[in-house]
């Protein structure tokens, strides 16, 4: 075989190669993806609740824990709402579950409002600077944490999730 | 002989230009240039690929007054990457790491370079090898 | 209705695009050149097919046809009439209409200008190809990228409109077609190299074919790049020009493989070398664009400009494979007649001149390239995520970017073969004590940066040697007239005499201006964050900005908040500018209007950060960016110098019969004249 038909046959082993790459990727969808935090202890951020009170996360030690990242005005986080309430209907009542919504890029009165009118009774908690946001490595809304009673971040899902998804992440959170 | 030497004073002349331009640039010193010239090295994370200095979203100015303060904390350029990198892995930096795979970015194009130029070279030898040898009669 | 007229068109030229290739099939098969007459007929229906479809989506989006999905998803009553019709490439669908569009435009073109000489195979092959490509983008709207799907369930009453960003500026109604016509041009000269291949013509014949499009593809895919980054400097509001997004990098590949296309078939058309670089890199251009069509259009790679995902993503990746299997497989079965009759023959001659700038271009293609895919290279390897930013990009590109302007200042004043000592004295000793000159005064005057001054003094350089290689050839040509011709028509003549030349000047001088523009906007620009209450004023650069209040504008579209800001420079008033963000309706965050006034030397460009606070205070990003108004002038330079290369010449026009085909084209007169000029 010449070099130059060699170098042809390298061209298109590369081609090939590239489009089978580029094609298992086609349907990856928002997910569960990695996360530096994984298995790490959960970032040292204080958040402050709709009523005033401070949280640190790292008080929450000792029970498992969702941090739920959203705001009043983003469409997924809107398509996200049953099954949050979904969720929380079916947990809430569970002393070793902590739920919270951390509001990323929002107005506290809009955020407010919203939670009146949807009688939310998990914590809500505005991030003013974004830091909780930036401190948790989001990269956009909704985005869905689970804590484990041992204070390691477990579990990570990136935009919209579902029942199913929460239920998951509580799993993991569960340290099972 | 007098072409040679127009030739070196004109090489001179640029080189002395080079380095007036040059002098002074040991990179941002300032608490202000020191957090600006990071915020272009960290992509804005809720951003498609912009910096966080060029980004003009909540999330990348909420950032960039991180980093600002972080900066007059006194913490190094390298501590404040390498906290972002905690929170976010090697995807935060705008340029891939030179280190593990992010090596290959740069490696590639300057390994193909090398190859290219050397390439060229021996082209260029063989050629005139053989021009040489032609003209002897 | 329309989804069914529309449905119908696109359908027909399918089928016509279908039947064409057949009959040309046959008709080379068999020799037989009624066929091939018969065949070639297709190629005009196909086009009538696509302006039906065109016609038929635009009429849908004017008369706000929301019965149709694309209509509902992209047009509204509210927005205004230049985007309604814009509208047709707003969205992933209506572009790959564009795309048919365009595609049909350019293979009549080929068909009308060639159909005499369709028995001729390497015409015949050509336009096989060509409907070939016609087929793969009527499939697409056939199957995954249908616009003309109509709605479910009750036809609303309102559509929801273009994406916000894209219904604030007029640059947007021109851009995409821009870019279009110069991505779809490339399909001609890829068709007639393709048909090279396999015919075994693959000496210099079909290079002359294609030359002129080639050509009008490059100056319409540089104007649309360049528009694209004054769009985005003035609606985008980051006050920059060109991120490295990878939809903008998906325009820039093609443009430099076409680029170093340009330059190399000029060794091929002069010394005969360099066939299979010139087959590659017209295969490579091609493939270019239907990956940037790819990376853009699939969703594979986040960007500012993708579309939504869409199912069109496995189907442009089975194109791209094939045409880059067909293509590398061609050149490597055609391999032994694409050996050289001639070798370079000295390192210091305008064919390693054009050599070298080819690798230097294929360089800085490899870089975008591999800079674009490398994230998604890095997930699908390690699983890690890595970001290939602009950091990276500057930092490759600016090395290969300065060589190629001082290849660009030197080349045109080498001669073929070989280069003696005292012709390069002679030609370039001037413009380089000139760049030298002009970087030791810039340096003095305070210009910092070695880039930067290095990018200046090769501008210098490569402008000076420009204007020298001109006034040798005017004054050459006055010199040798009969009575003295004035100067004015010896110009007019020297440039008209050879187009390609000079029109390949101009287009230097086009990217001097570009390149100056670059390193002083890229090395020297000023951002700040100012916080003003009304009447306050604070100063960036020399420049006092004075906010003097704000007006809200609502309509049922959107809320548009302007603050209205003066701006004085050494007490005289520069500007007022209004800055502005709207907040639409369901979206997601608020969208800045920049507000920018521009000079020569530097622009003003004002962003409005945050409205009005409880205190009145606004955030207002101020800019102060040198020379970015040399970019889009520059930009317009290198599309004229490209139109006026390729402007037909009457001379030639006359001379060259249809017995041409195949043959080389006789030799221009590059420099003739410049080679014969007195010294």
């Amino acid at each position: 075989m010449s070099p130059r038909r060699l170098a042809a046959l390298g061209v298109v082993a590369v081609v090939l190669a590239g489009a089978a790459l580029a094609a298992t990727r086609l349907d990856a969808t928002a997910d569960y993806r990695a996360t530096p935090l994984l298995g790490r202890l959960a970032p040292d951020a204080h958040v402050t609740t709709l009523d005033g009170r401070s949280v640190a996360v790292r008080d929450l030690a000792g029970r498992s824990v969702i941090v739920n990242f959203w705001n009043t005005w983003c469409t997924p986080c809107r398509r996200e709402v049953p099954a949050l309430e979904t969720f929380w209907s079916r947990h809430h009542d569970d002393e070793d579950i902590v739920f919270v919504g951390v509001v990323r890029d929002d107005t506290e009165g809009a955020v407010q409002k919203w939670v009146d009118e949807r009688r939310w009774d998990w914590t809500i908690a505005m991030d003013p600077g974004d830091r909780t946001a930036l401190a948790f490595g989001t990269t956009g809304q909704p985005e869905t944490f689970a804590i484990a009673p041992d204070g390691l971040v477990v579990g990570r899902r990136v935009g919209e999730a579902s029942v199913d998804d929460l239920e998951h992440l509580l799993t993991l959170a569960r340290g099972q | 002989m007098i072409a040679r030497l127009r030739l070196v004073a004109l090489a001179a002349l640029v080189v002395l230009a080079l380095v007036v331009a040059g002098r002074g640039g040991s990179g941002p010193t300032t608490d202000a240039a020191r957090a600006a010239h990071l915020s272009e090295q960290l992509r804005c994370p809720v951003c498609e690929g912009l910096s966080v200095a060029d980004s003009p979203s909540s999330t990348a100015r909420a950032m960039a007054a991180d980093i600002r303060r972080r900066v007059e904390a006194g913490e190094s350029d390298d501590a404040i990457r390498r906290a972002y990198i905690a929170q976010y892995g090697s995807w935060i930096l705008l340029e891939p790491p030179g280190a593990g795979f992010g090596l290959v970015a740069w490696a590639l194009p300057i390994g193909c370079a090398v190859a290219a130029l050397g390439g060229v070279a021996l082209v260029l030898r063989r050629r005139a090898l053989l021009v040489r040898a032609m003209d002897v009669p | 209705m329309k989804s069914q007229l529309g449905s119908l068109a696109v359908a027909a030229g399918f089928a016509a695009s279908v039947v064409g290739i057949a009959v040309l099939g046959v008709g080379l098969r068999r020799r037989d050149t009624r066929l091939l007459r018969l065949g070639g007929r297709f190629v005009p229906i196909v086009l009538v097919a696509a302006l039906a479809a065109a016609g038929v989506m635009e009429w849908a989006l004017v008369t706000h046809d929301f019965s149709l999905r694309y209509v509902a998803e992209n047009g509204s009553r509210t927005t205004p009439l230049l985007y309604t019709v814009a509208g047709l490439w707003a969205a992933l669908e209506g572009s790959i209409l564009l795309w048919g569009l365009i595609l049909s435009v350019h293979l009549t073109l080929l068909w009308a200008k060639h159909r005499r000489r369709i028995d001729d195979p390497l015409v015949g092959w050509a336009m096989l190809v060509g409907l070939a490509v016609a087929v793969f983008f009527f499939g697409l709207m056939l199957g995954p990228a249908n616009p003309f799907h109509s709605l479910h369930g009750a036809v609303p009453a309102d559509g929801r409109g273009p994406n916000p960003l894209l219904q604030n500026h007029p640059l947007m109604a021109v851009h995409p077609p821009m870019l279009y016509l110069g991505y779809v041009g490339f399909t001609v000269p890829f068709a007639f190299a393709i048909a090279a291949l396999v015919t075994g013509r693959v000496g210099e014949g079909w290079l002359a074919e294609t030359r002129r499009t080639t050509l009008l593809a490059w100056g319409f895919l540089t104007a649309g790049i360049v528009l694209g980054a004054w769009w985005s400097y003035e609606v985008l509001g980051w006050g920059g020009y060109f991120a490295w997004d990878p939809v903008e990098n998906a325009s820039l590949l093609p443009w430099l493989t076409a680029t170093a296309f340009l330059h190399s078939l000029m060794v091929q058309e002069r010394r005969g070398m360099l066939r299979v670089w010139n087959l590659s890199l017209l295969v490579a251009t091609f493939s270019l664009t239907i990956l940037g069509t790819f990376l853009t259009r699939s969703g594979v790679v986040a960007s500012v400009h993708a579309f939504t995902r869409s199912s069109i993503g496995p189907a442009l990746l089975g194109f791209l494979a094939v045409v880059s299997v067909v293509g590398v497989g061609l050149i490597a079965w055609r391999a032994d007649r694409l050996a050289s009759p001639s070798q370079i023959s000295s390192p210091v001659s305008r064919d390693a001149a054009f050599l070298a700038n080819n690798v230097v271009f294929g360089g800085l293609a490899f870089v975008v390239l591999l800079g674009t895919t490398f994230p998604l290279l890095a997930e699908a390897i390690t699983g890690d995520q890595l970001s290939v930013g602009e950091p990276y990009f500057e930092r490759m590109s600016a090395p290969l970017g300065i060589a190629l302007l001082f290849l660009m200042a030197v080349a045109p004043n080498l001669p073929w073969r070989a280069a003696g000592r005292d012709v390069l004295r002679r030609r370039l000793a001037r413009p380089a004590w000139f760049a030298a000159g002009t970087m030791l005064v810039l340096a003095l005057a305070g210009a910092t940066g070695v880039a930067q001054l290095a990018a200046f003094g090769l501008a210098a350089f490569a402008l000076a040697a420009v204007v020298t290689q001109i006034t040798t050839a005017v004054r050459a040509r006055r010199h040798a007239s009969v009575p003295r011709m004035g100067v004015v028509r010896a110009a007019v003549r020297t440039f008209t005499g050879n187009r390609r030349l000079y029109g390949g000047l101009v287009v230097h001088v086009g990217v001097v201006l570009v390149a100056v523009a670059l390193a002083a906007s890229q090395g020297y620009s000023t951002k700040r964050e100012v916080s003003l209450a009304r009447g306050e004023s604070a100063t960036v650069r020399g420049y006092r900005v004075t906010y003097l209040g704000t007006t809200a504008r609502r309509t049922p579209q959107k809320t548009r908040i302007a603050a209205t800001i003066d701006v004085h420079r050494g007490g005289a008033r520069v500007a007022t500018l209004r800055p502005a963000l709207s907040i639409f309706p369901g979206a997601t965050s608020a969208i800045g209007t920049p507000s920018v006034h521009t000079s020569p030397v530097r622009d003003v460009y004002l962003t409005l950060v945050s409205s009005p606070n409880e205190a009145g205070r606004i955030t207002v990003g101020v800019f102060v960016n040198p020379m970015v108004m040399w970019l889009w002038l520059g930009g317009a330079v290198m599309v004229g110098g490209a139109v006026f290369a390729a402007w037909p010449d009457r001379r030639r026009a006359r001379t060259r019969g249809p017995a041409a085909v195949g043959t080389p084209p006789a030799p221009a007169a590059p420099d003739r004249v410049l080679e014969g000029a007195p010294a």
